[in-house]
């Protein structure tokens, strides 16, 4: 079994790369392919990006509210390119709320502050797992 | 100046130091207000630091309100951060920047947005501290002061120059190294000649710690990217007293409380010694150098917001018994967003009540001469000085920001804190010890995660402003920016000239890469109104 793919990136002007780093690097420590596209990117780049590089799931780190309303266009752009990616997304600043609001948009999974590591592994993992099923 | 007293009626002096004074106190430390100034810049002034709180946030109308409400509060300095667009060199109307304009720090890109953030301030008494791109704060604070009849000279505060570290750690100008060192030396040059008051040079060592950076990395790093400035512009044939005396550093402050304070009085020293043996600095004021800090917001956390409250008050605690001379306290609600209204308050008071009623400011580095802070101090000092060792023989330090070193080192330390955090190793309360279920986790949670909507309307506002400009003034200014920064003059007048017929930030960013032989937009949505292949 091939390893699996994760594009690793942040949207828009956030430039807060923490989370986004250390997750790119805990999911390589797993022995998965980590594309670490880092800032600056939009839903264009992130599903050109994804395709080009056949990404099994699509994580996304943010400590800016601007997911607030990319989350939802890259969600949209990935259905009009007929894709298939789940995309998870992780930040400090995502309230319980938001969660709730970016799930029901059709995100896979939401981690806020405090997650634990192994979790976020964990819902990757299981992620591709059901992407590979199809 | 007034007599201190405990309540018991025991006279506290200003400064307290050993019985017999020997050549070694002398050395290593010196009374405050004397080299190598481990104790303190200043001889005793009883009027303990600028108490300042961040601020910006919406358009410049609306922050200019802020202004108006913090010094309301008795706020003595101000201190604004631009959003993320202004941080990073955009305008507001950028493709990118919408869904952030005005969230995250105020919206700047013109010299009419300097006139409405600084209306009604006192320009000639308020001292204002700016984390924006310093060629534009500038060249704007500058114009703004002589439209409004006060001498640019009399012009106090600050502003951040970060050409080593912005591109890897939140604000990236997307401009060649040298051309980034460039506009720092060139507005470090024209406000030691114009504005001899005002900081031209702050370096910025909180930005890239909260990187997740140790107290020594942090001072090293500084350290390093000084050294460097200061050497291109001694290589410009300046004066090393010409400019050092408007140096100041802005430094993090965890909660590693000790560490903290030796951190900044092992600071004070290297800096004296470095100004003086190094590089031949004579007069006092280049060697002395004030340090203000901001608290860490990375040491702070989304759950139970009310705890941040006290790690304010604590930092704030350590940094008036180091000594320094100005303070902005993180906020609780700073792990969602800039302070509201009701956490600049409390920030407020939290630094008034530790100055005015623990008698913190009556004493001078009251940790001196104890044989733990003055070990640790020392230890943090060595330990400092063998990391820019260590950087310095790698090779020029230009060449490690080119190659990607400080890069992969800021990777490394981000990685390091998140497992440091994650493992527990980095203890904080309500995070990883002392948790509570999210239901119960109520406490100062409303104001914390109320959201600053973007400025939609200001984008519209801005695109038709643009088009009202007197465009063959505008080209004709922007054409020279672009020949200035050929001929290798100082480029700030040139800037300040653009400035003034309306060139937004954005533009002269633009015109500057441009001419630098990089895109105008380096994120490939723009075209230069000079025309162009870039």
């Amino acid at each position: 079994m091939s390893a699996i793919r994760v594009l690793v990136g942040v949207l828009g002007m956030d430039q807060h790369e923490v989370g986004a780093v250390a997750i790119a690097k805990t999911l390589r420590d797993e022995g998965m392919e980590v594309i670490y596209t880092g800032c600056f990117n939009t839903p264009e780049t992130i599903v050109r990006t994804a395709i080009e590089e056949d990404a099994d799931v699509i994580g996304i780190s943010s400590h800016s509210w601007e997911y607030l309303y990319y989350m939802p266009e890259l969600i949209e752009l990935l259905k009009h390119n007929a894709l298939d990616i789940p995309v998870v997304l992780g930040g400090s600043v995502i309230t319980e709320e938001d969660a709730a609001s970016m799930r029901a948009k059709g995100v896979a999974a939401v981690f806020g502050s405090g997650s634990v590591m192994a979790n976020v592994v964990a819902s990757v993992k299981s992620l591709a797992a059901r992407d590979t099923a199809h | 100046m007034k007599e201190n007293l405990t309540r018991s009626g025991i006279k506290l002096s200003p400064v307290y130091q050993p019985t017999k004074l020997d050549d070694d106190y002398g050395k290593r430390f010196g009374n405050p207000g004397e080299y190598p100034f481990t104790r303190g810049t200043r001889a005793y002034s009883g009027q303990g630091w600028i108490q300042r709180e961040l601020s910006g946030e919406g358009d410049a109308r609306r922050s200019n309100e802020q202004f108006k409400y913090l010094m309301s509060l008795g706020q003595t300095g101000l201190d604004v951060i631009g959003d993320s667009p202004t941080m990073s060199l955009m305008d507001p109307d950028h493709p990118l920047a919408r869904y952030t304009v005005g969230t995250q720090g105020v919206s700047l890109c013109c010299h009419e947005d300097y006139r409405q953030l600084l209306e009604d301030i006192p320009l000639d008494q308020m001292s204002i501290s700016s984390s924006a791109p310093s060629m534009f704060t500038v060249a704007s604070l500058y114009l703004v002061a002589q439209e409004r009849g006060v001498s640019p000279a009399k012009l106090r505060g600050s502003v951040i120059e970060w050409p080593f570290y912005s591109e890897h750690c939140s604000y990236a100008y997307k401009m060649p190294f040298d051309l980034h060192l460039r506009m720092s030396c060139d507005v470090i040059e024209f406000c030691s000649k114009h504005m001899p008051r005002f900081h031209g040079y702050l370096e910025d060592t909180y930005f890239f710690s909260e990187a997740g950076l140790n107290a020594v990395e942090e001072a090293a790093l500084g350290f390093v990217e000084i050294r460097h400035i200061v050497r291109t512009l001694l290589a410009r044939g300046l004066d090393i007293d010409s400019f050092a005396p408007r140096i100041a550093i802005l430094t993090n402050c965890s909660m590693d409380f000790y560490e903290e304070i030796a951190k900044i009085r092992a600071m004070r020293r290297i800096y004296a010694r470095m100004m003086k043996e190094e590089f031949g600095a004579k007069d006092p004021r280049s060697q002395a150098v004030n340090i203000a800090v901001h608290t860490s917001g990375l040491s702070l956390t989304t759950e139970q917001p009310a705890n941040n409250i006290v790690r304010g008050a604590v930092q704030t605690v350590a940094l008036g018994l180091a000594g320094v001379s100005a303070l902005e306290i993180s906020t609780f609600d700073e792990g969602y967003r800039t302070p509201s209204k009701e956490a600049h308050l409390v920030g407020l008071r939290t630094q008034q009540v530790i100055d005015l009623e623990t008698n913190i400011n009556a004493v001078q580095d009251p940790f001196g001469g104890s044989w733990f802070m003055e070990s640790l101090t020392d230890q943090v000092e060595a330990r400092i000085l063998a990391m820019v060792k260590d950087i310095e023989s790698r090779g020029d330090p230009a060449d490690l920001v080119s190659s990607g070193f400080f890069k992969q080192f800021f990777h490394g330390t981000m990685g390091r804190y998140h497992h440091q955090v994650q493992d527990g190793e980095v203890v904080k309360v309500g995070m990883n010890v002392h948790q509570m279920p999210a239901a119960e986790d109520t406490l100062l949670r409303d104001i914390s995660e109320e959201k600053i909507p973007p400025l939609f309307d200001r984008i519209e506002q801005l695109k038709a402003w643009r088009a009202a400009r007197d465009q063959a003034q505008l080209l004709a200014a922007l054409g020279r920016v672009h020949d200035v920064v050929k001929s290798g003059e100082n480029m700030m007048e040139a800037v300040l000239d653009a400035t003034r017929v309306g060139a937004t930030m954005g533009e002269i960013a633009g015109v500057l890469r441009q001419a630098w032989g990089t895109p105008y937009d380096p994120y490939g949505y723009l075209k230069s109104p000079l025309g162009g292949e870039q």
